[in-house]
């Protein structure tokens, strides 16, 4: 479901892959901010396929994680997008892929 | 080996930044260590795009400006993953794992937003009131359309109003107490907080034209949604803050922000061994400090939120007085008017005493979870699961983290240990200083074991 967000004036644009699809950002915003900007709200399954995404926004629930250039479990809340960046939405659903 | 310094300050928000201040123009050698990318802390956050900046963000702008001219040596994006015997920190940075070791510790961690449980509070969409004022202060974001906000505190205020001013519709301010007839009972305490109170009307006044409803007595029951939030479950709360069976309404929005105040970051003060006392008006667990604010730890102070939820104002005061005392147990004269800081001191926790006594969350607010409804985000452990662990004999928060991996997880309990201890303390009919919260170990944070293992 897309959501057109307000935004604010955005500055210098750059572009980071979402699960192979490019996604445009603006320098200076986290991870989270960008997904939250194209409308993403779910962006984490857990272990029992519950949908997770930005929670605390200030790093202390770790529910935003996501892979970043092949490392997992980094905050979405923390950590500044970068050209070319890779992201991969984490499912830890243990069977089968609920989304 | 590690680094020596005089003074290391741990939190960069008010209190650190304040107290570096001091204890550095007196001619300390001071570090101020922080684990986001810039100094502030949450209520000097600076915004990372080209914007003009609130009067707080100037502000904090200037107190970071002074603090580099007084030759404070910082590090950012540097996290204390622990803190070992002769005051020596565990720091790690994207250069690694390093270690410091300070002759004073002042700490100046701050607080998080106390988050509670209902159904459906996982749900993306339900975020604390502090990820959404993050967002619109540091990311100039948005993020949603239709907005609830359900807590208590004219912080919910000032939030809806930004929120509206920013092109968001909220559909409802709820508050969950009636404060409105207690609050002549302290006209001394808001007696000279002028900015406050024009900061509040000015945002009483945003809501009123844009036909905000602010309902005061009312919460959240419960929200809904396939994947994300789609419409919440709102009711009137009794005296004790329960909502009243029979009268629930439903409202549509995509967005819940839950602002039922702050738990104290206390982490590293317990790990050090500093003897805490339970104070509920102050978020939870507190340190012991004498009038200086060293804790029961020698060399140890700790200022702001960290040390009771007071308010960026009085977390300033607090670490102007800590670092005027780090500085004078180290052989400095700071040139401080001591009277006059401990008299501003005095007039501001005349008002956060008034704030603790009209906007404490009422205890029916940590009564909303089903025994379907998971308590421990993390490893997915439900209201059931922990009843049945203090069923089975459980009668310690510690002791119902042993047997259902609740509060196990990557926040270390961060976000469900104050909701499991008050299972346990009602199911136990024991007091909440009883069943204790969770003995926080090292790593503090989740860090790669390849980097702790170079270090060994």
């Amino acid at each position: 479901m897309s959501r057109n967000l307000t935004r604010f004036g955005r500055g210098e644009t750059l572009t980071i892959i979402v699960d192979g699809t490019p996604v445009i950002a603006h320098r200076g915003e986290t991870i989270a901010g960008a997904l939250l900007a194209t409308g993403r709200r779910a962006w984490r399954y857990t272990h029992h396929g519950q949908p997770r995404g930005l929670f605390c926004g200030i790093g202390v629930c770790f529910d935003c994680l996501v892979t970043v250039d092949g490392v997992p479990n980094v905050r979405a809340c923390l950590t500044l997008v970068a050209e070319g960046m890779v992201i991969h939405t984490q499912n830890e659903t243990s069977d089968e892929r609920t989304s | 080996m590690s680094e020596q310094v005089e003074i290391a300050i741990v939190g960069a928000g008010p209190g650190g930044l304040s107290a570096a201040l001091v204890a550095a123009r007196a001619g300390a050698h001071v570090l101020l260590i922080d684990h986001y990318r810039q100094v502030g802390g949450q209520y000097f956050r600076q915004p990372v795009l080209p914007v003009s900046l609130t009067t707080a963000q100037r502000q904090g702008a200037a107190l970071r400006q002074q603090v580099l001219e007084a030759g404070v040596k910082i590090y950012t994006d540097t996290v204390v993953w622990g803190i070992f015997q002769d005051r020596v920190l565990g720091l790690y940075s994207p250069k690694g794992i390093t270690y410091v070791q300070a002759q004073v510790i002042i700490l100046a961690t701050g607080a998080y937003d106390r988050p509670i449980a209902f159904p459906g509070w996982t749900l993306p969409g339900v975020m604390t009131a502090g990820a959404v004022q993050t967002l619109l202060k540091e990311q100039r974001l948005v993020p949603g359309q239709r907005f609830l906000l359900t807590g208590t505190g004219p912080l919910q205020l000032v939030l809806a109003a930004e929120l509206v001013r920013a092109g968001a519709k909220v559909v409802a301010v709820l508050e969950a107490n009636r404060f409105l007839a207690r609050v002549l009972r302290y006209t001394d305490a808001l007696w000279g907080q002028w900015g406050r109170l024009g900061e509040a009307s000015r945002s009483w006044l945003t809501l009123q034209l844009q036909r905000v409803p602010y309902r005061m007595g009312w919460g959240i029951v419960s929200v809904e949604g396939a994947r994300q939030v789609e419409r919440a479950t709102i009711a009137p709360l009794d005296a004790q803050g329960y909502p009243i069976a029979g009268r629930e309404e439903k409202l549509e929005c995509d967005t819940v922000a839950l602002g039922y105040g702050f738990i104290p970051f206390n982490t590293l003060a317990r790990l050090l061994g500093v003897q805490h006392v339970w104070r509920p008006e102050l978020g939870g667990e507190v340190p012991i400090r004498d009038a200086h604010l060293q804790t029961t730890v020698s060399q140890v102070y700790a200022v702001g939120d960290c040390a009771g939820i007071g308010g960026a104002r009085l977390a300033q005061l607090e670490g102007q007085v800590a670092g005027y005392a780090a500085a004078i147990h180290l052989g400095y004269r700071p040139t401080t008017d001591l009277a006059a800081l401990n008299k501003a001191v005095e007039h501001e926790r005349r008002f956060q005493k008034m704030y603790h006594a009209l906007f404490t969350p009422p205890p029916g607010v940590y009564a909303l979870s089903h025994d379907d409804t998971v308590i421990c985000r993390c490893e997915e452990i439900t209201q059931g699961e922990i009843r049945r662990a203090i069923a089975s004999g459980a009668h310690t928060t510690n002791e119902v983290k042993l047997l259902t991996r609740a509060g196990m997880g990557n926040c270390q309990g961060r976000m469900c240990a104050h909701l499991i201890a008050r299972w346990v303390a009602h199911e136990t009919g024991r007091s909440l200083e009883q069943v204790g919260g969770l003995p926080p170990r090292p790593p503090l944070v989740p860090i790669p074991v390849a980097d702790l293992g170079r270090t060994l």
